[in-house]
C-alpha cells in the first residue's frame, strides 16, 4: 500500500505522510476506514515503529486521521483537509505561474500550457487505462 | 537508558576510545557509525561489560555494567567475530544461552530457525558466514534482553535477510521494551531503522543527534549569484561546511534548515539556487572530512 522511495531524499516519515494524504484525499481510503496499525506497517516496511508513529501523529495533527485509544487510528472526514490541500496546490501553482511570466511566457499562452499538462498527466492516463482494463 | 560519561580506553600505546560521552535512550534504535578503527567495537565491548574502561563510567539504567551480572542479564552482545562452542549446533547454543538468559524463548527460537531455514542440528562450523550472522541475530532476539548490541551484524546479511531482520526488530520495538544499538557501515540501511545516530572518528564522538534532525540540518546547495560581491556576502552569512566552485556555480554544504538557508540566499536574488537534503552517507562523509578524513587524501 505504501512504497518507500529510497532515492527520495526527504525523511521517510514525510513520504509516508504524503502517501496517506494522497490516498485519503483521492478517496482510496474512505472516512472512518481504519489505518494499518503502527506495528504492522513498521514490520511490513521494515521501518522503525517510531517513524510510523511520527507520521501518524503528523497526520492526526493535520486532521487527516483520528485516534481512538485502544482501537487504533481511523480516516477523518476530509472536507477541511481537502480545502487546505487545495490552497496549498494553488500556492504551488502560483509560484509556477510567476516563474512562467518571468521567463517571458505571456498570460495568453498560460491556459494552453495548462491544457497540455492536463492531457499529459500520468494520473489521468493511468486512470484511463485502469478503466479500460475493467470494461 | 545507557549513559556513557567521559569513557576512555587504551590498549598499550593506542587510545581506542577517547573521552566519549553518549546517551542511548530506551525504546529507540541507536546507530553507531564511524570510520575504520574509530572505536565502535571497543565502545560496544565496554558497554556490554566485556572490557573495563580505563576512566569514565558506563551506566545502564543507573547501574555500572562491568562485573555486574544482574545488569548484564539485560544485554545481548553480537560481536563481529561471533563465538560458538566447538562443534555446537544451533540447538546447543540455545541451551547454552538459556543458562544465562532467564527469559530465553526456546519455542520461538525453534520456530524462527524453521522460518529462516536453518537446521537446528547442523554443526555451526559448517554454516556460511551469513548463516552464522543470522543465527546470532535469532539467538539475540530470543534471549529477550532489553539491550541488543549488533556489531556489524547487518553487514554480512543478504538484502532479503536484512529486510527480514529489520522487520523483526520493528515488531520487537513495538511490542516490548527493546533498545538495539547497531554499529554498521551500511548507512543506507541505518537510515530506515535508527532514531538516533552517533558518529565516531579516531576514538572520539563527532556528533550524536536525532537522525531526522541531523538530516534536516545540513543541506547541499547549488547556486549562482549575480556578481562576485553578492556571492561573497551571501556565502559569508551561511554556516558553510564545504564550498566548491566550478565556473560561476557554487556547490556548497551548509548547516541549517532548508527555510533558513533559502531565505538568506533569496535575499540576494540569485540567478539560480537549488537545495537538497543530504543522505546519511553524505553527512558522514562531510562530517569526517571536516576533521581531516578526506577521501582525496586517500586516492591521490
Amino acid at each position: 500500500m505504501i512504497l518507500i522511495d529510497h532515492k527520495d531524499r526527504r525523511p521517510i516519515y514525510e513520504q509516508i505522510i504524503e502517501r496517506f494524504q494522497q490516498m485519503i484525499l483521492c478517496g482510496a481510503m474512505q472516512p472512518n476506514a481504519s489505518m494499518p496499525s503502527v506495528r504492522s506497517l513498521a514490520m511490513e516496511l521494515s521501518l522503525n515503529p517510531n517513524t510510523i508513529q511520527r507520521a501518524y501523529q503528523e497526520l492526526e495533527r493535520a486532521g487527516y486521521i483520528y485516534t481512538i485509544k485502544g482501537k487504533g487510528s481511523f480516516v477523518s472526514d476530509t472536507a477541511a483537509a481537502a480545502a487546505h490541500k487545495r490552497q496549498e496546490i494553488q500556492r504551488e501553482m502560483q509560484v509556477t505561474v510567476d516563474k512562467a511570466l518571468l521567463s517571458g511566457i505571456t498570460a495568453e499562452e498560460l491556459p494552453e500550457i495548462l491544457t497540455a499538462c492536463i492531457q499529459n498527466s500520468s494520473v489521468l492516463i493511468n486512470r484511463g487505462s485502469m478503466k479500460g482494463e475493467l470494461t | 537508558m545507557i549513559t556513557a560519561a567521559n569513557v576512555t580506553k587504551h590498549f598499550g600505546e593506542v587510545t581506542a576510545v577517547n573521552d566519549i560521552s553518549v546517551t542511548i535512550r530506551s525504546g529507540e534504535v541507536f546507530g553507531l557509525i564511524g570510520t575504520n578503527g574509530a572505536g565502535k567495537s571497543t565502545f560496544l565491548r565496554m558497554a556490554s561489560g566485556v572490557l573495563k574502561p580505563d576512566s569514565g563510567k558506563i551506566l545502564m539504567d543507573e547501574q555500572p555494567v562491568y562485573e555486574n551480572p544482574s545488569v548484564k542479564a539485560d544485554i545481548f552482545y553480537i560481536p563481529d567475530d561471533q563465538y560458538f562452542l566447538p562443534n555446537a549446533t544451533p540447538r546447543d547454543m540455545a541451551g547454552f544461552y538459556q543458562d544465562y538468559y532467564a527469559s530465553f524463548d526456546s519455542v520461538r527460537f525453534d520456530e524462527m530457525l524453521g522460518n529462516f531455514q536453518l537446521k537446528p542440528d547442523r554443526r555451526i562450523h559448517t554454516f556460511s558466514k551469513g548463516m552464522k550472522k543470522q543465527l546470532s541475530v535469532l539467538l539475540g532476539i530470543c534471549a529477550n534482553t532489553k539491550y541488543l548490541f549488533c556489531d556489524e551484524t547487518f553487514d554480512g546479511l543478504d538484502p532479503v535477510m536484512r529486510q527480514a531482520v529489520k522487520s523483526i526488530f520493528a515488531g520487537e520495538l513495538s511490542e516490548r521494551d527493546f533498545t538495539p544499538v547497531i554499529a554498521s557501515h551500511n548507512l543506507r540501511e541505518l537510515e530506515d531503522i535508527c532514531d538516533y545516530v552517533g558518529i565516531l572518528h579516531q576514538g572520539g564522538i563527532l556528533m550524536q543527534k536525532d537522525l531526522e534532525e541531523m538530516k534536516l540540518n545540513i543541506h547541499n546547495v547549488q547556486c549562482v549569484f549575480q556578481n562576485a560581491e553578492e556571492e561573497k556576502t551571501a556565502l559569508g552569512l551561511l554556516e558553510l561546511v564545504k564550498a566548491e566552485k566550478r565556473g560561476s556555480l557554487n556547490n556548497i554544504t551548509v548547516r541549517g534548515s532548508e527555510k533558513e538557508i533559502m531565505e538568506k540566499i533569496n535575499t540576494f536574488s540569485p540567478v539560480f539556487a537549488e537545495i537538497v537534503p543530504l543522505t546519511l552517507e553524505e553527512i558522514f562523509i562531510s562530517e569526517t572530512e571536516v576533521v581531516g578524513y578526506d577521501i582525496k587524501k586517500l586516492i591521490f
